[in-house]
């Protein structure tokens, strides 16, 4: 059965979503790989730069696409490392990411193409077929074949039921501007530790925080209450994601400019087709529309940001986030 | 070529040592094999891959990564390790390491035929008891079977605890049909509108298989052994009358559907005598003709007949 982001069975009945959480650790960075990589500045360096390959080279397909694959370019780092951070090894693990998450995904759109357009390049370096394979034969192993990841992607329905938004169209929209945070998150090294579930959690928080504030207490401690949810990992993960949120409203509103550290926007074609044409002069083909819940993502509008360091979006927040906890003792 | 992160990963040839051949499963040779850095015992699944410039298939892919998934319930054989590596000819061949069960369920019936003995109605309603819930595990994951026999069950004989093996294979490995016995074996256990030529499957073809496998546990025999598709309807029907559209609303409409011979049904109690009230009234519920009909795995294990089984262990 074909693969789905938000259902890595396809037909998972409500009552065993309660496996996703006992096997998602499984499908996650650990936490001493979180550690051991944070130290090391050269592999964060080098997963940046593998991050962009993939967007560039996969940015004329689905991005929940990309995604995968740097799921698997994650798990597959946590695992093995990178000895030799050679140009043509990156690429080739970027490469090779793609062909396995194609191959988990999609059916309609010919292997082969996907292949041509994985070796265009302006001079650069073209693989053999068997290079790729032999690639992907040691992801494969190093993943496990636990190929059907486990995302925060699978755990929002279950979070938005918990707070009892199901089939109501806010729960569609807290849906949507969370899936937004979870693919501008997947950049942040900072989340690398924590369970797909608990970012999940901490996305609709923020979600929430943002779009509904009177409404925030209880979706809190409807998600807290969850047993399913550590307090504290979802405490210190809201932090993060907030701060991700917020560097993405601070860079939006100054007409798009991006410094190299701050999160690109996945969905947005237009600017990464630009900056690849710019940069590495690689002419990217025309997105083929793919219909996927996914796809429907919106840009929440931007009505106004506060200027200078001190925010008050920011104190704001912070506040909200601890009178919520404490109302709780 | 360097090869990046290239620490030693043995292949499947340098890390198991195999000690027997044990079977020839419908997918590919199965080993009882030893894992050298554990001393471990593991059935080992070897299967060549259907490649073409594409490598590892997308099907063989996403179905051998569901299995990857459901290692952790007690009812399903545990896929440990999948190893990637090359036969003789340079072919890829892929290993699936399994946990290894002494035996299976259809060795265990086939030594109670030879004795002469029943098996103890105790025995069977737990073995029962943990195929549904083994079953309502995979279907509550939206996986099917499709292939459930006594050959597939595999069991601890100390512990009586029953796994379901093959699990998703069906469709992860393309085989070119074989006309083996074995082959034809797998007719008995299947549902009517398999047979019958529908193109769409449910969970209730699962749900015949666990009714026919039932039946056998009492009788220490196939219930329905039919040697021909056509066969293997007739014994269906013979029993369980010919369907029609009054009982089977649609069934005259499947592909494979001609004019049968018209037999009433018979009471299931001719079929499986020694059987009680309320495991007739279950067996019923898994062979309806209607597939919607049908009970789930789940509303199986909260039946009557399974009132008085001690579930704790299982």
């Amino acid at each position: 059965m074909e693969f789905d982001l938000e259902n890595p069975f396809e037909n998972l009945h409500s009552d065993a979503v309660s496996y996703l959480f006992l096997i998602e650790s499984d499908h996650t960075p650990s936490q001493n790989h979180s550690q051991t990589l944070k130290a090391r500045d050269l592999d964060i360096s080098v997963r940046r730069e593998l991050i962009s390959l993939i967007s560039q080279l996969s940015c004329a397909l689905d991005p929940v696409l990309s995604y995968l694959a740097i799921n698997y370019l994650d798990r597959f780092l946590a695992n093995q490392g990178i000895l030799q951070p050679k140009p043509w090894v990156l690429r080739l693990i970027a490469v090779s990411c793609i062909s396995l998450a194609v191959k988990m995904m999609r059916t309609e759109y010919p292997f082969t193409d996907v292949q041509a357009l994985l070796n265009q390049s302006d001079g650069g370096i073209i693989f053999e077929t068997q290079t790729i394979q032999r690639m992907e034969a040691l992801i494969l192993g190093a993943l496990q074949w636990r190929m059907r990841s486990i995302t925060p992607f699978s755990f929002v329905a279950f979070f938005i039921a918990l707070m009892g938004l199901k089939d109501l169209p806010m729960g569609q929209v807290l849906k949507n501007r969370a899936s937004e945070i979870i693919f501008k998150s997947q950049r942040e090294i900072r989340l690398w530790g924590f369970k797909p579930s608990i970012i999940a959690a901490s996305a609709l928080l923020c979600a929430s925080h943002e779009l509904f504030p009177f409404q925030y207490p209880s979706f809190l401690k409807a998600i807290s209450d969850s047993s399913y949810v550590n307090k504290e990992s979802v405490e210190q993960c809201y932090k993060v994601i907030q701060d991700i949120a917020i560097e993405e409203e601070y860079s939006s509103a100054l007409n798009g400019v991006s410094s190299s550290d701050t999160p690109i926007n996945v969905l947005d074609h237009h600017f990464l087709s630009s900056e690849s044409q710019k940069t590495n002069g690689i002419t990217v083909a025309n997105t083929i529309a793919v219909s996927s819940p996914l796809r429907d993502l919106k840009r929440r509008k931007i009505t106004g940001c506060g200027c200078g360091g001190n925010n008050p979006t920011i104190h704001n927040s912070r506040i909200q986030f601890s009178h919520a906890k404490e109302s709780e003792k | 070529m360097e090869k990046p992160g290239g620490g030693g990963v043995l292949s499947a040839k340098e890390a198991f040592e195999k000690l027997e051949k044990v079977g020839e499963g419908t997918y590919g040779k199965v080993y009882r094999a030893r894992e050298k850095a554990t001393g471990k015992i593991v059935a080992l699944k070897k299967t060549r891959l259907h490649e073409d410039e594409e490598g590892v298939p997308p099907t063989t892919l996403r179905e051998v990564s569901i299995l990857r998934m459901l290692s952790r319930d007690p009812h399903v054989v545990r896929l440990m390790d999948v190893k990637q590596g090359q036969n003789k000819e340079g072919k890829t061949v892929l290993y699936l390491v399994f946990e290894y069960m002494d035996t299976d369920l259809k060795k265990f019936i086939r030594s109670f035929r030879q004795t002469g003995q029943t098996v103890p109605p105790q025995t069977i309603k737990s073995l029962m008891y943990q195929l549904c819930k083994g079953v309502a595990f995979c279907h509550g994951h939206g996986i099917l079977h499709r292939d459930l026999k006594p050959h597939n069950l595999l069991m601890d004989p100390k512990t009586m605890m029953l796994k379901i093996a093959d699990l998703g294979l069906a469709r992860a490995f393309t085989v070119p049909i074989k006309k083996y016995t074995h082959e034809i074996l797998t007719l008995w256990y299947r549902a009517p509108e398999v047979l019958l030529g529908a193109t769409h499957y449910s969970m209730a073809v699962d749900i015949w298989s666990v009714g026919c496998i039932f039946a056998e546990l009492v009788t220490k025999q196939a219930l329905f052994p039919g040697d021909s598709e056509l066969q293997q309807l007739l014994h269906i029907f013979r029993l369980l009358g010919t369907p029609n559209e009054d009982v089977w609303p649609g069934v005259s409409k499947l592909m494979n559907w001609h004019e049968y011979p018209q037999w009433n049904p018979q009471s299931l109690s001719t079929a499986v005598p020694s059987l009680d009230e309320l495991g007739l009234d279950l067996l019923s519920q898994m062979l309806k003709y209607e597939p919607s009909k049908r009970i789930s795995a789940k509303k199986a294990m909260e039946h009557a007949y399974f009132d008085d089984l001690d579930k704790r262990h299982l």
